[in-house]
């Protein structure tokens, strides 16, 4: 009876929120469409309720804003700062790396390939190579290709690179919906313990992994269901008893650059959605639970009673999710051929094997490949880039395009790119391409 | 227009129709063209098509091309010969070259009648013999070692037509006349126009069509009683190695293959080969999937099937696919899997267009590995070819007709 009279008080009529923010203009929030995903049994067939209009605080108004601190908004974010934007950066969690860090996924993959001279080379460099120097330089990174990090080396030195950068950090906040004019971006809301604000912004860069901003504002994508795992680490590994009677070799993951500690991958279950949280909930207590028996099982086979669970990662394992339909989308044939795009910002690697025309292309033998701009520049929305595994590309490829390496240079195209459309006055359309490419070639990028 | 219509004839009177004939068939065999169109010229034999349409008791529409020529043959004393025949023109420029005017063969009886006969005979009983000695196949077999890495079947291949050709050097007009089992059949038929003068009573019969009679009853006999001896025999021992999805059981496969290597040309992959005989030698020249150089079957791909004339690769259609089965993926290491090493991996599901692959963990071992889905697995070779570390496998599936090959025409 309560629970009616209070839904009674709220505002029932149809129609568009409208807000007065800034100059007075009439600002949207975006149409996120409720029942476009029928499969989703979270935003199934549901009954609805009006929220009342309110006024909102504008918490900036800044160049640029990057949602998501992955390895692509990290990178981003950086480089958008360092070419001289306003840049900050939203996380919904309390470090950056993403996946990467708090998903405890260690390795730095695709960091090499073959160039045109048959010889396998590394293409990542820029920003990302930055990261991976650095790691490297604290001793907490193992082997030179596709290296494995510390992830508390990772949060660290992700934070370092935003605070020289100048880059206004937002931890412990979620971007919760986009402000719109028509098709162009203004802003994002974001939600914290502050309470609900908007940031406005002349760029905004979508690093959310599952493309949370371009959803929220209408761009079409396609929707990638994959498998979702949760990585773990294990601690004194350096203490397994080999010569205990009764040893049994058991599965205790591979090497960290921390000694006597392990990380431990999961596959997971296959065909998930990565965007229904009801499912994320669920993965996530079972995957917990498994993963805690499992560890007892391994700490009661001789030998290995010192094993002991870590910690699990604290971000679930979603590997793939939303795709967005941008101007040009990436093939597979594009990365076997060596390909070169007029509006190149960054050349990632290969890591595993692909059939291609009907054979197997190893990873032995992949050839390096390059990414173009507009495949992070979405179809229809104005002011908006997207970077990270969200970006636009063939489904064949996700396996490449969804991997830190990749990750890290859509990253660093995307932010010199909104730092260079607020400098020169111009919309991330219509930038010019030539200045792009000198700007990602000061900041240490390699474009073949 | 007119000019070039005038050029045309021009060009034609030099070449004349059968020369015009032998470039189209040359470039529908070579393989540098279309693979769809690769050995699409073999359909027009008449004897190919009658072998395989009595054979299997069915029709696909290419089979039209062939029943065409049929029938003008029937009207026509060999037409096909005069106008079409690639292997005849080679034939008859040889022996008009042949050596000191070559070694007579007036008195070699017309065999490739009885050759004719004998084959459809045993055709009907769904056998048929002697398919692979159409002049078509043996035309088109020709470019087969172009696809192909040299082995003795592929140098056989290549050497079928130049030795049949050098033969005339010195017996001209062998082939043509006396062997041609479609030249036989045309012959046949052109004068089957005369059995109803033969059994109109009062009317003398003269010794020609007496033995006309004679052969048509002999030969056809022999073909029918072979075709009834023969399928205890070619029956027997399942292939012990790979065959094209939708290839008719295994026996039958032999005798209806002509070793025309069209499926082998067309073949995109490029994981057809001749077998080589050394498990079979019933078998030998015929398709053979190996996937040795790394390829696999494309879900999306029936090219084998379209071009193969006898009929040996059933038409399929792509959707037909997953019924269609080449062997069954097996795990041969599974302690191998990445997986089981906790890298980054989920290859062979991605590749695998039938969703016949699961990852669960052992329970021995406990290790995450790919678990075959049998009833799905085609065996097309896509898990087997992306596998990083290599242990995935196509095994030959004991039963070839575990799935149902469907006969889409
Ligand atoms: C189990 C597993 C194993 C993997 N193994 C490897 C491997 O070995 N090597 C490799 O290179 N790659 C691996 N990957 C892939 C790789 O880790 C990720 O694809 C990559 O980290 C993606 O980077 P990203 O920046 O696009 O997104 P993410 O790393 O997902 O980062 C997105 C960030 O945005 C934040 N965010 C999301 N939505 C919002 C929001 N609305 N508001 C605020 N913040 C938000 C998230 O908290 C997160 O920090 C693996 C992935 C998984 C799941």
């Amino acid at each position: 009876m309560e629970r009616r009279s209070f839904l009674t008080q709220l505002v029932l009529t149809g129609g568009a929120l409208s807000l007065g923010v800034g100059c007075g203009r009439e600002i949207q929030p975006g149409t996120q469409k409720i029942a476009a995903d029928p499969e989703s049994p979270v935003l199934g067939d549901k009954k609805m309720i009006l929220e009342p209009a309110r006024q909102i605080p504008v918490l900036a108004e800044t160049d640029v804003l990057v949602i998501g601190g992955g390895p692509a908004g990290a990178a981003a974010a950086i480089a958008a700062s360092r070419a001289g934007a306003e840049t900050y950066l939203v996380e919904r969690y309390n470090h950056l790396g993403g996946l990467w860090t708090g998903g405890l996924v260690l390795p730095l993959l695709s960091t090499h390939a073959i160039d045109r001279q048959k010889k396998a080379r590394q293409v990542i460099f820029g920003i990302g190579g930055e990261m991976s120097q650095r790691l490297k330089d604290l001793g907490m990174s193992i082997s030179e290709v596709n290296p494995v990090i510390d992830p508390e080396a990772g949060k660290y030195v992700l934070d370092e690179m935003i605070r020289e950068s100048g880059v206004k950090m937002l931890y412990h906040t979620f971007g919760s919906q986009v402000i719109m004019e028509g098709n162009t971006l203004r802003g994002v809301f974001i939600e914290s313990k502050s309470g609900r604000m908007a940031v406005l912004a002349k760029v905004v860069i979508d690093c959310t992994g599952d493309g949370d901003i371009f959803h929220w504002a209408g761009e079409p994508y396609d929707v990638m269901k994959y498998h979702i795992g949760l990585v773990h680490r294990l601690g004194n590994i350096d203490r397994i008893d080999t010569g205990k009677t009764g040893y049994v070799k058991m599965d205790v993951g591979s090497p960290t650059p921390l000694p006597g500690v392990n990380w431990v991958n999961m596959h997971g279950q296959d065909d998930q959605d990565g965007v229904d949280m009801l499912n994320l909930s669920r993965l996530q207590m079972e995957y917990r639970r498994e993963i805690w028996e499992n560890v007892q099982k391994i700490r009661k086979t001789p030998g290995h009673e010192q094993v002991f669970l870590l910690d699990t990662a604290s971000q679930l394992g979603v590997r793939m999710s939303r795709m967005v339909e941008a101007e040009y989308k990436l093939t597979l044939e594009d990365t076997m051929t060596y390909r070169s795009f007029d509006d190149v910002i960054g050349i990632s690697g290969a890591w595993t094997s692909m059939l291609y025309k009907g054979k197997r292309v190893s990873s032995q033998e992949r050839p390096l490949w390059q990414i173009p701009y507009r495949s992070l520049l979405p179809k229809k929305t104005e002011n908006l880039l997207v970077a990270g595994r969200c970006f636009c590309f063939e489904r064949e490829l996700a396996e490449d395009t969804r991997i830190i390496g990749t990750c890290l240079i859509t990253g660093h195209g995307a932010g010199a790119a909104a730092g260079l459309a607020v400098k020169e006055k111009q919309s991330v359309r219509d930038l010019d391409i030539a200045k792009l490419k000198q700007l990602l070639l000061q900041q240490k990028a390699w474009l073949g | 227009m007119a000019r070039l219509r005038d050029s045309l004839i021009a060009v034609l009177k030099k070449i004349g129709w059968r020369g015009l004939s032998t470039l189209v068939a040359i470039v529908f065999s070579s393989t540098l063209l279309i693979p769809s169109l690769t050995g699409l010229y073999t359909w027009l034999s008449p004897f190919l098509m009658l072998n395989s349409v009595l054979a299997l008791k069915s029709l696909v529409w290419l089979n039209g091309v062939g029943c065409v020529i049929l029938i003008i043959s029937f009207f026509r004393k060999r037409w096909f010969c005069r106008y079409l025949c690639p292997t005849g023109l080679g034939c008859d420029l040889l022996s008009a070259t042949a050596w000191k005017r070559g070694i007579s063969v007036q008195k070699i009886p017309k065999i490739g009648r009885w050759l004719a006969l004998i084959s459809l005979g045993s055709a009907l009983m769904g056998f048929p013999l002697l398919i692979w000695l159409d002049p078509m196949s043996i035309f088109n077999g020709f470019f087969a070692v172009f696809s192909d890495n040299i082995s003795i079947p592929t140098l056989l291949s290549l050497s079928g037509l130049p030795l049949l050709l050098m033969l005339h050097w010195f017996f001209p007009n062998l082939w043509c006349t006396k062997l041609c089992p479609l030249g036989g059949l045309q012959d046949e038929l052109y004068e089957l126009k005369n059995i109803p003068s033969i059994l109109k009573p009062g009317r003398q019969n003269n010794s020609k069509t007496q033995a006309e009679g004679r052969r048509l009853f002999l030969a056809s006999g022999i073909g029918i009683l072979s075709g009834v001896i023969l399928p205890g025999w070619v029956k027997t021992a399942p292939a012990k190695w790979l065959r094209p999805p939708g290839s008719v059981p295994y026996g039958l496969f032999n005798l209806l293959c002509t070793r025309c290597g069209s499926c082998i040309k067309a073949c995109p992959s490029q994981i057809l080969i001749h077998h080589k005989g050394n498990e079979d030698i019933l078998a030998w020249m015929t398709p053979e999937i190996s996937f040795e150089n790394q390829g696999y079957c494309q879900a999306n791909c029936n090219l084998c099937s379209r071009v193969c004339p006898g009929g040996a690769i059933t038409l399929f259609t792509t959707e037909a696919k997953p019924q269609l089965s080449i062997g069954l993926a097996e795990i041969r290491n599974p302690e191998d899997c990445l997986l089981a090493r906790h890298t980054e991996c989920d290859r062979c599901i991605a590749a695998c267009p039938y969703h016949a692959i699961e990852i669960s963990p052992s329970p021995v071992t406990g290790l995450l590995r790919p678990v075959v889905n049998e009833t799905r697995c085609t065996g097309c070779g896509a898990c087997a070819a992306i596998c990083p570390p290599v242990i995935i496998h196509i095994k030959n599936t004991a039963s070839p007709g575990k799935k149902a090959v469907s006969t889409n025409s």
